[in-house]
């Protein structure tokens, strides 16, 4: 079976007044269905722009993007579904027609839609909201309803780029784990990007490492936190928490200091 | 200083606030005051004309230019040229502000287009309405479709540049999660820039009221036979300031319920604004 994603050799780079600067080099990597992989690396190592070039918004100068066996480098693929940091809600458009967002655009129905929006939204506990405009929310519901506005085209891959970084340390761990409680086991894979290294400790089941200029992988490490549970504070209470977490902070942490 | 002032009076026994700081007496004294300033402006202005202190041929009297405003309403004069000043300035508004708002937006699709005719736009938009006025009354006539063109040639630009400046700064994140749902170019301008561009649109909207009223009556001082505008004129040429002043007034009136309507579109348009 093919992977549900598989990148070779990812390479890009901006033309900047300095002329080019490579900004990704020779990346490889993979993800397998049903699983959680992180990309951990500090700001400014081409984060974004992998994600970018995931998704197919940007192309790469070189390399391959395979999404279920298919070629799809470049090309916006209907496999894929994100979530960025900021909610990107239309403040225009209520609860329900923002969740309805990418069913409308693919042409459905949109009473059909909005049906199907409305039973998500008591899945994620926030039936009533349907006709609430996004500035009368919270930013954790905000960041709810983006999910939903994903999760309603059923994509087979999630791309998350450093949501809920913005959010308060509470509100982060319960969405986290409202994250785990919806995907994880779903068959579906998601694809994090982030540099908080506990964040990729707790969620992911592997882990890629990357360094800044030009930003590469460095190391692949895979998470057993020995637990199933979907409570992010028990995932963190685990044994091999601060293994991992140490190991990363080594190759992200180290040489800043370094630099410094 | 404001600080250490403002800690201490929450720790010191409560005191009544000085009018001026209470916001609802406040806003009270504001509005009667302004009313009392205006009273005692056109009773002084009254007093004086008919005391002599005020010349009265160069500067009529307010129950002069009330005695107009009765006498025009009576004999539905007056009514005849705000409707027809009103039928010009909202007919060109549509024509002027409604179209450059939807070329101005249309122009989002095409980075080549808009590149390309920005300094045209830019030139049209340097020349002043009355330069060209004499002009559209020999191409358009001395009736309403001359002080139409006027009005929709002052609104234009103004609606065209604000509208594509708003088009253009559509949240590249929200474009590319358009994108990412397949969107073609078309979902993307119906669905994000036209409703993203609204706040902008309507800007220009509001400016454009009073450049749509000041063309009409442009418009008609060049030619005309009824209006506001050709009131004015034809109390100046006989020297009756009274007349002259009833249609400044009538002017301002008109303004005032222009912007109230557009203020209505404005509201409920970006209801979603103050959410
Ligand atoms: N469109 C662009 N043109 C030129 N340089 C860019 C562009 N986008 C990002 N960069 C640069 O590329 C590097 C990686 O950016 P980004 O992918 O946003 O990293 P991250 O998300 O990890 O912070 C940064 O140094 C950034 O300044
Ligand atoms: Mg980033």
């Amino acid at each position: 079976m093919p992977h549900a994603l598989e990148a070779m050799s990812i390479t890009k780079s901006y033309m900047t007044s300095d002329g080019p600067m490579t900004v990704l080099r020779n990346m490889s990597f993979h993800a397998a269905k049903d699983e959680f992989v992180a990309f951990v690396g500090p700001s400014g190592c081409g984060k974004s722009t992998l994600f970018n070039i995931i998704t197919g918004l940007l192309g790469p100068d070189a390399g391959s993007i395979v999404v279920d066996g298919r070629e799809t480098t470049g090309m916006v693929s209907a496999k894929i579904g994100y979530v960025l940091q900021k909610d990107l809600l239309f403040p225009w458009r209520t609860v329900v027609d923002n969740i309805i967002l990418g069913l409308e655009v693919k042409g459905a129905s949109k009473r059909e839609a909005r049906a199907k929006a409305s039973r998500l939204l008591h899945d994620y506990k926030m039936s009533g909201y349907e006709n609430k405009l996004p500035g009368e929310l919270s930013g954790g519901m905000r960041q709810r309803v983006a999910l939903m506005r994903t999760m309603i085209t059923d994509p087979q891959i999630i791309m998350i780029d450093e949501s809920y970084k913005a959010l308060d340390y509470p509100l982060k761990i319960e969405l986290e784990g409202e994250l785990l409680d919806h995907v994880k086991g779903s068959g579906k894979t998601v694809i994090f990007i982030t540099h908080d290294i506990e964040e990729a400790v707790t969620l992911a089941d592997r882990v890629y490492v990357m360094k800044a200029h030009p930003g590469e992988i460095v190391e692949e490490i895979r998470i057993d936190l020995g637990t199933e549970s979907h409570s992010i504070p028990e995932r963190r209470m685990s044994p091999r928490f601060n293994e991992y977490y140490d190991r990363i902070w080594q190759r992200i942490g180290a040489p800043r200091t370094v630099n410094a | 200083m404001t600080m250490r002032h403002s800690s201490r009076a929450k720790i010191g026994p409560p005191k009544t606030l000085p009018l001026t700081e209470n916001p609802l007496a406040r806003r009270y004294l504001l509005v009667a005051l302004q009313i009392g300033i205006t009273v005692a402006l056109l009773a002084a202005w009254e007093i004086g004309a008919r005391t002599g202190l005020v010349n009265r041929f160069l500067f009529a009297s307010p129950s002069m230019v009330w005695d107009v405003l009765v006498k025009r309403s009576v004999s539905g004069e007056l009514f005849e040229d705000i409707w027809t000043t009103s039928a010009e300035t909202l007919t060109g508004y549509a024509v002027g502000a409604i179209g450059g708002s939807a070329i101005g937006l249309g122009l989002w699709y095409s980075r080549f287009l808009s590149d390309l005719s920005a300094p045209f736009i830019a030139a049209i938009g340097s020349i002043p309405v009355l330069a060209i006025a004499p002009m559209t009354i020999i191409w358009f006539g001395t009736g309403m479709m001359a002080k139409v063109m006027i009005v929709a040639f002052s609104c234009v630009v103004v609606s065209l540049t604000t509208s594509y400046k708003g088009a253009m700064r559509t949240d590249g994140d929200l474009i590319n999660l358009m994108r990412s749902f397949g969107a073609s170019r078309s979902a993307i301008f119906f669905k994000l820039v036209v409703p993203a561009s609204m706040p902008w649109v309507i800007s220009g909207l509001k400016l454009n009221v009073g450049f749509a009223l000041v063309g009409a009556i442009v418009g008609e001082y060049i030619s005309s036979q009824a209006g506001v505008g050709h009131m004015i004129l034809l109390g100046s040429s006989n020297f009756s300031m009274n007349i002259v002043l009833a249609g400044v007034a009538v002017v301002m009136v008109m303004m005032l319920v222009f912007n109230f309507l557009v203020g209505l579109i404005e509201k409920s348009i970006l209801s979603w604004e103050r959410k």
